[in-house]
């Protein structure tokens, strides 16, 4: 399996599961339609930071909510105010999926060859 | 200049959004991720009631009227070049910038839904896992009163059953090990009002994301008390835990039995949807006892060591074997295998089952390695 981006050993962890059937989540994008750049990790974006209580591992993957009302209360915080809600598809071949904390957070680790952009859908916020 | 460490995350997407801090003094202080003007996140810091804070965690108060309304009318910037495990400056704010740019819309609050029970809303308020033990011995019945002895042995006992139940959860998920060993929790409510109750708190914060060794623990032991009127299922259920946990689990029923009480206890963490409830009565402890005393090897567990062979004992079957976590003394049981033939200096793997032969009073056990068969290394 080859991933977007390139992940630590054991990365991802046991307990993420591989997508095999439909998903639905939501990230917050900057722009309508959303860019790959949207689709950065943390680590991506920020190649010489220091995360705290976050594992490389988690660094490199996309953070995704599965309640659009979690996705839509994150819209309330300044740093993402002036995004948008974009719904993706997830399915067999997305990559690994896991929940990492309340309410519906989930870290995605997307594979390459998923085309993330064509299955994204914009949702009123 | 003020200086504050982030302590936990509350809300996390894409990196922490927002988060609790403390300074040198004590004061708490909650952050938002500020819009970014840069290479370095910055955060509008304020400082906080800790009261609104625990409110804010509930879920009942919002994060800008948490910031808005703070005790102190200042507000700082916090720019992060380093991480946020280094200490963070914080800057004051001038009145004149604090503009709507930098606070959260009104309404941003971290739970919808109001906690039905007071464990779950106690876990949100501390975010923190939380776990509330009541008993019912006779001296109880009357008045709320407890024999000192029996709180404390009960704790102990629980404590212990918890202790096992991690390193079960470590051993079988090596992803858990990089978690620190804080097994521990503190009494935080000593006697909550109603029957005697004990609330505890884990000793150290979940991790960002909320996961816990002790949460997985607590549904380890949740199993083994699934259906405790059935002796039967509980037996199958401590086979899964067969061990040192299974082995705790036994000897709590036999406190249980001996000062003729039940337990009740529940648990939650900040993420929970809802408590989790279990309980043994009074009455279904001694059959539970009897049940799983009949199998004697429930509470032993497998432990292989890789070492070189130091010393035996022909006379009382000791032996000893040098590991790279330093000497283990064992013993070879009546018909054990025999050691004749392995070379002092030699390096073997030895399989042996490890039994708590006692715990005393402060909780400290008593172990002894009984060798089941060794090859070379």
């Amino acid at each position: 399996m080859r991933y977007r981006e390139p992940l630590p050993d054991g990365c991802p962890p046991d307990a993420a599961e591989e997508i095999s059937t439909t998903w639905r989540v939501f990230r917050l994008a900057r722009t309508n339609p959303p860019t790959d750049s949207d689709f950065r990790s943390q680590r991506a974006a920020k190649p010489s930071h220091r995360f705290r209580n976050v594992t490389e591992c988690q660094a490199r993957g996309l953070s995704v909510f599965t309640a659009q009302k979690d996705a839509a209360r994150a819209l309330k915080l300044p740093s993402q105010r002036a995004r948008l809600l974009c719904r993706v598809q997830l399915e067999a071949g997305a990559g690994h999926i896991q929940q990492t904390g309340r309410p519906s957070h989930h870290t995605w680790w997307p594979l390459v060859e998923f085309d993330i952009l064509a299955r994204c859908a914009m949702e009123p916020s | 200049m003020k200086h504050i460490r982030h302590t936990n995350t509350l809300f996390h997407y894409d990196g922490p959004q927002v988060f609790e801090a403390r300074d040198a003094i004590g004061g708490h202080y909650a952050a938002v991720l500020a819009p970014s003007d840069g290479v370095d996140d910055r955060y509008l810091v304020a400082g906080v009631n800790p009261e609104r804070l625990r409110q804010f965690r509930s879920g009942v108060l919002d994060l800008r009227s948490l910031i808005v309304e703070s005790e102190e009318d200042v507000r700082y910037l916090a720019t992060v070049a380093d991480g946020l495990d280094h200490p963070l400056t914080l800057e004051r704010l001038s009145p004149s910038l604090m503009d709507e740019e930098l606070l959260p819309d009104f309404d941003f609050v971290l739970h919808d839904d109001p906690a039905d029970d007071y464990v779950l809303s106690e876990a949100r308020a501390r975010n923190n896992l939380i776990l509330e033990l009541a008993v019912n011995p006779p001296e109880a019945a009357e008045e709320h009163r407890i024999r000192m002895s029996t709180l404390a042995e009960m704790l102990l006992r629980v404590q212990a059953m918890i202790r096992h139940a991690s390193r079960a959860v470590r051993k079988e998920h090596p992803a858990d090990r990089r978690q620190p060993h804080h097994d521990m929790m503190d009494v935080v409510v000593p006697a909550a009002a109603g029957s005697f109750r004990i609330v505890l708190e884990a000793a150290v914060f979940p991790d960002l994301f909320g996961d816990s060794v002790l949460a997985k623990a607590l549904q380890r032991i949740d199993a083994l008390f699934r259906n405790t009127a059935d002796p039967l299922e509980t037996l199958e259920a401590a086979r899964e835990s067969r061990g040192h946990l299974a082995g705790a689990y036994l000897r709590l029923l036999r406190f249980l039995v001996d000062r003729r009480t039940g337990l009740r206890y529940s648990w939650a963490e900040p993420k929970s949807e809802r408590t989790s409830h279990r309980s043994v009565l009074q009455a279904e402890a001694g059959p539970l006892v009897e049940v799983l005393s009949s199998v004697t090897d429930l509470g032993h567990e497998a432990v292989t060591l890789e070492g070189t062979f130091e010393r035996f004992n022909r006379g009382s079957g000791a032996w000893g074997l040098l590991t790279t976590g330093g000497q283990r003394l064992g013993k070879v049981r009546d018909g054990g295998p025999s050691l004749d033939g392995l070379e002092v200096g030699g390096r073997y793997v030895f399989y042996c089952e490890e039994v708590i032969e006692e715990v005393d009073i402060t909780g400290r056990e008593s172990r002894t390695l009984y060798l089941n068969r060794h090859k070379p290394l």
